[in-house]
């Protein structure tokens, strides 16, 4: 069926996803940008599906985002990202009763992490602490690979680890700020327990993707729309919501410097 | 930055309160009493305090300005975003006290009155709270005060939970004696006949509770003490029917066409018009003749209860239909529309049921001797004049005109209700 039609592939990591994007294909209708969508149920399908052609843009972990710019030489192009991608952290927890009281301190004790594709739970902590020089093979590292090809969308496995600092047997854990916060506004940490040690530098998180060879008129398009949601507008609003920003924002790519280094140094490609 | 021109509204100090350790429940109430815009100060002695703000301000929607260094720890300066806010302004300052040890619902109500129109996104949020924007949208059908609530609503809920009485010990049970066979036949088919309507009039006002905006929710509180009176009566009445050696007699179609009829009805106004002005009306009436013909102090107590009770139903049906037609005066035709309808849908069903018709003359003759029969039977005759003379009145009192009530009156339901 050729047509002008913009096909996206999201990730169903959860059942709000379908809302979202019925969501923004109306929108996008409503802008004259005629748009559909395709759920994958992992990262690793979606982006070879990008890359075999099947979509024309995806919705993209950080890990896959690196993926693709990898595997298409740094020319895929890269359409825009959630306020809420920028300078996202990492942080270090701590039982309190551990005896940890610097990064050295870590050394000998059980370091709980997430998913091993998930990128604020395992992949970037761990090259920061190696940058400290607290390399993975210094501490018992307990993992945590819970609903792996979601690339820590979920939060299972960051709730795993908050889990296992709380009840033991882990002595330090890893965990995005996002979830770490949130889980302390909603309650659910014991602060007479845990406290943060560390927190990482910022890095980014998702990006809509596209192979270079993506009709210019399609891209154009797919900006004009996506750009065109505005927070003031109610039912753009509430979309915004379920995913979780404010506004879109234009790509930048050195939010992924260190994913892109991170994975050199794990062999994880 | 400088943001020396950046003045807090209010400011809190958390002292070494933790993040997720009990510092939010400092932070989100201070943030509650703010409008969109305004800024809040919080000193924390906490240093992951910044970092925890910048990304819980973000998620969201407020705006960590800055946080620096102050004699006694950090200060930060947030600014409260519009997401989530909260509609309206807390409650404060009400004057609600007891008068004699007592706190009644008008008491509450004359603090925190009826709105004109209630939004259904306001779900089943009290009258009075804030609401967070972002919930369902409910399908109350029931939404303006004008069809939804008389202004002495709160007072009659009061009364009918300061009356309410118990079917099982209040009534002297023990006291009734077995009737002659043909009496208590006649007990039992006339007990039988009134509770069948009271299920009638347990059903028909429960489906509007469920439609009926929890902004006017003394509305769905007189409602459920008069489900709780029609509950008791049922109770009451199958209990008289059956003590003493008796039985429930027979259900008639016309009855139950009648009943049908109510139980179809959409409108709020027109089913508190049929029901309980029509209706719950004519069966005053017909509950102050079995009092006075009735074989027993028991059952003339039974019925005397009932009566109290039913007075109530009335009264508010009589409230409310008159507080819709003083602010929708078109209702008038809608009403009468409605009982004609009612009226065209019983064409061609009989007199009163026949079985009911006899046993209120049976009763009222206290038995088969042919001269009390006869007398029986004009009492019942009376009866028919006395309700058709007492509908007039309560029409005329709700407004309508003479000509109409007259009509009105005499396309009523030969069920009675």
């Amino acid at each position: 069926m050729p047509d002008n039609t913009i096909l996206l592939g999201a990730v169903a990591y959860d059942a709000k996803v379908v809302p979202i994007w019925e969501g923004i294909r109306t929108h996008f209708q409503k802008q004259g940008v005629p748009m559909d969508f395709c759920l994958f149920s992992n990262y690793e399908r979606q982006v070879e599906s990008l890359l075999a052609g099947h979509i024309d843009i995806a919705w993209n972990t950080p890990l896959a985002h690196v993926r693709v710019r990898k595997r298409t030489g740094g020319k895929s192009i890269s359409l825009g990202m959630r306020d809420s991608d920028r300078d996202f952290k990492s942080r270090v927890i701590v039982r309190k009763d551990a005896g940890i009281r610097t990064l050295a301190d870590l050394k000998g004790k059980t370091l709980a992490v997430g998913s091993r594709d998930s990128t604020q739970a395992r992949i970037l902590p761990l090259h920061f602490l190696k940058q400290q020089g607290i390399d993975a093979s210094s501490v018992k590292l307990m993992a945590f690979d819970t609903d792996v090809g979601k690339h820590g969308d979920t939060g299972t496995s960051e709730l795993d680890v908050l889990k296992a600092l709380h009840d033991g047997p882990a002595h330090a854990g890893t965990v995005g700020d996002l979830i770490w916060v949130m889980e302390q506004a909603a309650g659910r940490v014991d602060t007479r327990k845990l406290e943060v040690l560390w927190t990482t530098p910022g890095f980014d998180h998702c990006m809509f993707d596209a192979l270079p060879s993506l009709d210019a008129s399609k891209v154009e398009a797919f900006k004009r729309g996506l750009f065109a949601m505005k927070w003031e507008n109610p039912e753009h609003r509430r979309i915004l919501e379920l995913e979780g920003l404010k506004q879109w924002m234009p790509p930048r790519e050195e939010g992924y410097a260190s994913l892109t280094a991170a994975l050199d140094e794990q062999q994880g490609w | 930055m400088n943001h020396n021109n950046v003045s807090a509204a209010v400011a809190i100090d958390t002292g070494d309160l933790p993040f997720g350790g009990g510092m939010l429940a400092l932070v989100r109430p201070a943030l509650d009493l703010l409008q969109p815009g305004g800024v809040l100060a919080v000193l924390t002695r906490q240093a992951s305090a910044p970092d925890d703000f910048s990304t819980w301000c973000k998620v969201e929607h407020h705006e960590l300005i800055e946080s620096d260094a102050q004699p006694g720890g950090l200060r930060l300066l947030l600014r409260k975003g519009g997401l989530g806010h909260a509609r309206g302004t807390l409650e404060d300052g009400l004057n609600l006290a007891p008068v004699d040890g007592r706190l009644d619902a008008a008491a509450m109500l004359a603090q925190v009155p009826f709105p004109a129109h209630a939004d259904p996104g306001t779900g089943f949020a009290p009258r009075g709270a804030m609401v967070e924007p972002g919930g369902p949208v409910y399908a109350f059908r029931i939404n303006d005060l004008d069809h939804a609530a008389p202004p002495d609503v709160a007072e009659l809920y009061d009364q009918a939970v300061a009356a309410q009485w118990n079917g099982e010990r209040d009534i002297a049970w023990d006291k009734l004696k077995p009737l002659p066979r043909a009496l208590q036949r006649a007990v039992g088919q006339i007990f039988t006949f009134l509770a069948e309507n009271e299920l009638s009039a347990l059903y028909v006002p429960s489906r509007f509770i469920a439609r009926l905006h929890p902004h006017y929710v003394e509305v769905g509180q007189f409602l459920s003490t008069q489900l709780m009176d029609e509950a008791r009566h049922i109770d009451v009445f199958l209990k008289r029917a059956r003590v003493g050696g008796g039985g429930v007699g027979i259900s008639h179609a016309t009855t139950s066409a009648s009943l049908h009829s109510l139980l179809m009805l959409e409108d709020f106004t027109e089913a508190a018009f049929l029901l309980s002005v029509l209706g719950e009306g004519t069966f005053l009436d017909l509950l102050r003749y079995i009092e006075e013909h009735a074989p027993d102090e028991v059952t003339a107590d039974i019925v005397r209860r009932a009566r109290n009770d039913e007075t109530r139903h009335v009264h508010f049906g009589m409230s409310h239909v008159k507080h819709a037609l003083k602010h929708d005066p078109t209702m008038y035709a809608r009403l009468e529309a409605a009982v004609r309808k009612r009226s065209a849908t019983l064409a061609g069903v009989g007199g009163v049921p026949y079985a009911v018709q006899d046993s209120l003359t049976i009763l009222a003759a206290g038995g088969t001797n042919p001269e009390a029969v006869s007398r029986g039977h004009n009492k019942f005759r009376e009866l028919m004049d006395v309700m058709h003379t007492n509908r007039v009145k309560r029409l005329l009192n709700a407004g309508f005109t003479p000509t109409q009530a007259q009509t009105l009156s005499d396309l009523h339901t030969p069920n009675f209700m």
